[in-house]
């Protein structure tokens, strides 16, 4: 095989050139094809309401209980409305678990909450046991097993094994119509590393989909546009630093293998909890490592250089950020629980203060403010807005004149195209250049600029493979966002809700500062293009916060971090 | 959970932000990607600061300058000088604005396939210019500082455009530490960039202006004594000419007859031909555009006036406007704009082909051709037909005074009234003397070699 390759490179160089004139068109055809069959399925499934529940009140009447986890208030935006004066604005909530079985906790209710008599903090329920809110009696009614299983049969199946097969064949074309351009245009010493980089991301994409096959799993296309975008990465790579390739293979990897542990760790809510805490506690622990053990470079201090590998563990901190913010319905509900939140997000803001890594930080208060929005109930909200305050406070007094001067140039890079704005004006330079489809593979001159493989990687990608390409890009990191928002109104918890729209959101954000930074259109601020950016550490995050978007998909065997009901399997 | 569910709409707010973000710039790319393509320093366009994609070649298909890969010039030392201002050089210091304007249409840039050449080769641009012409020029010249160019006044096609000093890119000299002053303004493109007294050729403006404006001008008569007085000052000249017509007066260059004309005319009058001519306006073609004249006599003496219309004062022309405004005389009121660049092609596809833009008639057919008669007069009763052998050559010189103790430029407007050879010219030769004197041996020698040139086409 390689024989063969080899002797391609060494063809003609007009076949080499007619070859890219082909290969212009059919990637992005492709790519259009591949990405429009990935995301219409995540944007367009039907999210019908399950009844999961009964509540039967006194008079007769029955309310359905419609989430895994609902509060009991008078409040009008409460999953349960009971607006009777004696009872609280929030005031339980009752949550259900995965074997089927009941709980109601108390929300810090003025009058409690009382199950057969007994005025509880947290209790199970079991058949006929009398609920109190308020002096308002009820009990609740699981749905039968049966019904269950009916519900399980009607819900919207994740796409059929044939279509995420036709997919990954697809990507696969892809893939190998990319390598194939760039062995015929790259210099013999690449080849080698060339074709394991793309040839690794082909096996590590199918391998990843028969482990799949062998639980159950069907559906595949976030994982898909994943890989589509890893593979984009390695073409730029291939044309920056051929060399790195098998190092960018070895973090897709080690990525793909996060994905799995953080989705088996949130697949069942009560371990999620567990791993919660010690991911807290790795959070800080890889910024203070940084932090003390760090190198500086241009100003910040983000990277760890560890016998010649160099790593930005603050990449991994977002991960572990996304798992200390998400919470259960009940946990949002008490105090406690918010006070420690934001004790530990001040904590994050004071480290990332002495880092002086301005566009981490950007991240993390974007990340922060998701967080506090969705969790902020009637009780947290000032608090929350307090110490929104305070990290803005440091982001723009400690951190922002450190970076303000490298934002002189802010839509101002023509003023400055040999200095400030080289990197922006090259790119917009070699983006023209390329035009809509490209130059071709190995064809560019942006591989000559400084990150032309990471800050830069959309330019880079666009210069050779084209606008819409490095276009498709971007809606695939869109799409993420688009279904998180989409899979919050059939999420069982919100655990899954804040930690699918969290991490879409890390993965939103990077992508608007990397793409409309090289732009021109934000400030520059040298962050990584989810799976895309060559570095091992920002790869390994990009599939970490990939897991949490993954969780929050309920359809019927769609995702592994969601665990199959036995009879509904 | 419904309380979490609605606040999900924040993400909302992200996506906004990316996806308005990349609408923006789309729009930007649609409107702009344009210009950033062939910005200077544009790798894919450029080499260093100069335009470096493919090759450009002078009207007969010599290669003047091949940017392929490094910017080689011709092989011809003469033709690295001759051509240098138009082509830029290696630093930078001269921008070669004409040529770059092109740079996209070179590269083949268009929005929806950017650079991309399906045949793989570069540009290929050819210019007006004939390196044999420059080189006649260049000789010409002789070491002195000025410019000479020569156009075709009916396609408006630029045959030479010379301007000294200059050096062999090839064989840079130290120009940073030179002190002898021979490279003084070597960067500066004379024929675009700079602006002269324009001395006696001025004397055209004010003949077609009276010509136009003065009832009966050809019937009357202007006696020259030597000196014409406006109380203790005078407009002088070398001798007594005596009486004089308009047309000896031109012929004779009579500046105290002109003194007189300028008073038939008034100053009213003048401010208004000066303008309707165009003479002091900046000219622009092939994206550069030239220097700006002056004619500015508002609260001016008489005898400033006069001077004025004499081409003095402070009277300041620039010498491609000057040639564009010989050939809308030669042309009968309309002329041809000047270009640069005839042909730019990318791979096989032809991306650009230069029209000829005709300029707005500047004065009617009838006065355009008494000038023209006069000025044809001039080379044969003063310049003399036999410096230019089978040419009608229709002239006027001009001496203008720098003040200072400076010699004078010479300078030299004219055209050929020739359907064969159409062609309009201006030469300037900086502290040259005696106008006609230092700048017909010039003229002469390049006419000759353009004439060659049209007859060898």
């Amino acid at each position: 095989m390689e024989e063969l390759f080899s002797s391609l490179a060494l063809a003609q160089e007009s076949y080499a050139a007619a070859y890219i004139g082909i290969l212009r068109f059919a990637v992005p055809i492709i790519s259009a094809i591949l990405l429009l069959r990935c995301a219409m399925p995540l944007l367009t499934f039907r999210r019908e309401p399950e009844i999961w529940a009964w509540l039967n009140m006194t008079d007769g009447t029955q309310i359905p209980i419609t989430h895994w986890e609902s509060v009991i208030g008078r409040s009008k935006s409460s999953d349960v409305t009971i607006d009777f004066p004696t009872v609280s604005r929030n005031h339980a909530v009752l949550t259900r678990y995965d074997d089927g079985s009941w709980t109601i906790s108390d929300a810090g209710s003025k009058d409690g909450t009382w199950v057969n008599g007994r005025k509880v903090q947290i209790c199970a329920l079991n058949d006929k046991d009398r609920i109190s809110i308020g002096g308002v009696e009820m009990q609740l009614q699981p749905i039968t097993q049966r019904q269950e299983a009916r519900q399980a049969e009607i819900r919207t199946k994740a796409a059929s094994g044939w279509d995420s097969v036709a997919n990954l064949m697809l990507l696969s074309i892809l893939q190998c119509l990319m390598l194939l351009g760039f062995l015929l245009n790259c210099r013999q010493e690449d080849t080698v590393s060339i074709l394991e980089g793309f040839g690794g991301i082909l096996i590590c994409q199918w391998v990843l989909y028969i482990f799949y096959c062998m639980i159950h799993r069907k559906s595949f296309e976030a994982e898909t546009m994943a890989f589509f975008l890893c593979t984009m990465g390695m073409a730029a790579i291939a044309t920056v630093k051929p060399g790195e390739a098998v190092k960018q293979l070895a973090a897709v990897g080690l990525g793909v293998m996060t994905f799995l542990v953080i989705g088996w760790s949130l697949r069942d809510l009560e371990r999620a909890k567990a791993v919660r805490y010690l991911a807290t506690v790795a959070g800080v622990g890889f910024l203070m490592v940084t932090l003390v053990f760090g190198t500086e470079y241009y100003g910040a201090k983000n990277w760890l250089v560890i016998g010649g590998m160099s790593l930005q563990p603050s990449e991994l901190s977002k991960v572990c950020f996304v798992f200390a913010g998400a919470s259960t319905m009940d946990r949002i509900m008490s105090k406690r629980n918010i006070y420690t939140f934001i004790a530990y997000s001040i904590l994050i803001c004071g480290l990332l203060a002495l880092m002086n890594d301005f566009g981490t930080a950007l991240i993390f208060f974007c990340a922060f403010l998701v967080i506090a929005y969705l969790r902020s109930g009637s009780m947290g909200t000032v608090a929350l807005a307090v110490t929104a305050l305070i990290f803005a406070g440091v982001l723009a007094l400690k951190i922002a004149p450190h970076a303000l001067r490298r934002f002189s140039v802010w839509r101002h890079v023509w003023d400055d195209p040999l200095n400030a704005g080289y990197q922006q004006v090259q790119a917009l330079m070699c983006i023209a250049s390329g035009g809509l489809f490209g130059l071709g593979p190995g064809q560019g001159f942006l591989k000559h600029v400084f990150a032309a493989d990471s800050d830069i990687a959309f330019a880079t990608i666009s210069e050779e493979w084209g606008l819409l390409v490095a276009v498709m890009m971007v809606l695939c990191v869109a799409a993420y966002g688009f279904f998180a928002i989409r899979t919050a109104r059939v999420a069982r918890s919100s655990f899954y809700t804040i930690g699918a729209c969290t991490a879409a959101s890390i993965l939103v954000i990077q992508t608007i500062l990397n793409c409309l930074g090289t732009l021109d259109i934000l400030p520059f601020t040298g962050v990584t293009f989810p799976f895309l950016s060559n570095g091992g550490t920002s790869m390994i995050g990009a599939w970490g916060l990939l897991a949490f978007v993954k969780a929050g998909d309920t359809r019927q065997n769609a995702s592994f971090a969601v665990r199959l009901n036995k009879k509904g399997g | 959970m419904n309380r979490v569910t609605k606040r999900t709409w924040i993400m909302g707010l992200f996506l906004l932000v990316l996806l308005g973000g990349m609408v923006f710039f789309l729009w930007e790319y649609v409107t702009q990607a344009g210009d950033w393509v062939v910005f200077s320093g544009s790798p894919h366009v450029y080499n260093n600061a100069n335009i470096g994609c493919g090759t450009i070649t002078d009207r007969s298909g010599e290669v003047l300058l091949d940017i392929t890969d490094q910017r080689t010039y011709s092989s011809d030392a003469a033709t690295r000088k001759s051509t240098l201002h138009w082509l830029g050089d290696r630093k930078g210091f001269i921008s070669a604005g004409a040529v770059s304007h092109y740079a996209g249409k070179m590269a083949g840039f268009d929005l929806v396939s950017g650079i991309y050449s399906s045949s793989g080769e570069g540009g290929q641009m050819t210019l007006t210019l004939s390196a044999r012409v420059q080189n006649a020029a260049l000789e010409a010249m002789a070491g002195r500082k000025g410019t000479v160019a020569v156009y075709n006044y009916k396609t408006g096609e630029i045959l030479c455009a010379v301007t000294t000093p200059t050096y062999d890119p090839d064989n840079a000299p130290d120009i940073a530490s030179d002190t002898t002053g021979q490279y003084e303004g070597v960067y500066l493109n004379r024929f675009l960039q700079s602006t002269y007294p324009p001395g006696s050729i001025f004397k055209v403006v004010t003949t077609a202006a009276a010509l136009d404006c003065v009832p009966g001008i050809l019937d009357k008569t202007f006696t020259c004594t030597g000196t014409y007085a406006y109380g203790t000052e005078s407009v002088t000249c070398e001798k007594a000419h005596g009486m004089l017509t308009l047309e000896t007066a031109l012929s004779h260059s009579c500046n105290c007859a002109f003194a007189q004309i300028a008073e038939l005319v008034g100053k009213k009058n003048m401010v208004k031909y000066v303008e309707q001519f165009g003479v002091t306006d900046s000219l622009s073609f092939d994206g550069v555009t030239t220097a700006e004249g002056n004619y500015d006599i508002s609260n001016t003496a008489p005898v400033s006036f006069a001077w004025s219309c004499i081409g003095q004062h402070t009277d300041l022309i620039n010498p491609a406007r000057y040639m564009t405004f010989m050939g809308a005389i030669a042309g009968g009121g309309v002329g041809a704009e000047p270009h640069l660049v005839a042909r730019v092609s990318a791979g096989e596809e032809v991306t650009y082909e230069a029209d000829t833009v005709k300029t707005d008639r500047i004065m009617s057919k009838e006065v355009a051709g008494q000038v023209r008669q006069f000025m044809r007069n001039n080379v044969r009763t003063i310049y003399g037909d036999g410096n230019f052998l089978g040419l009608n050559v229709c002239a006027k010189s001009g001496t203008s005074q720098l003040g200072g103790g400076q010699t004078s430029n010479a300078m030299f407007a004219g055209f050929v009234e020739d359907e064969a050879y159409p062609l309009a010219f201006m030469v300037v030769v900086e502290n040259g003397g005696y106008g006609s004197a230092t700048c017909v041996p010039v003229i002469s020698k390049v006419l000759s070699v353009c004439k060659a040139v049209l007859d060898g086409q």
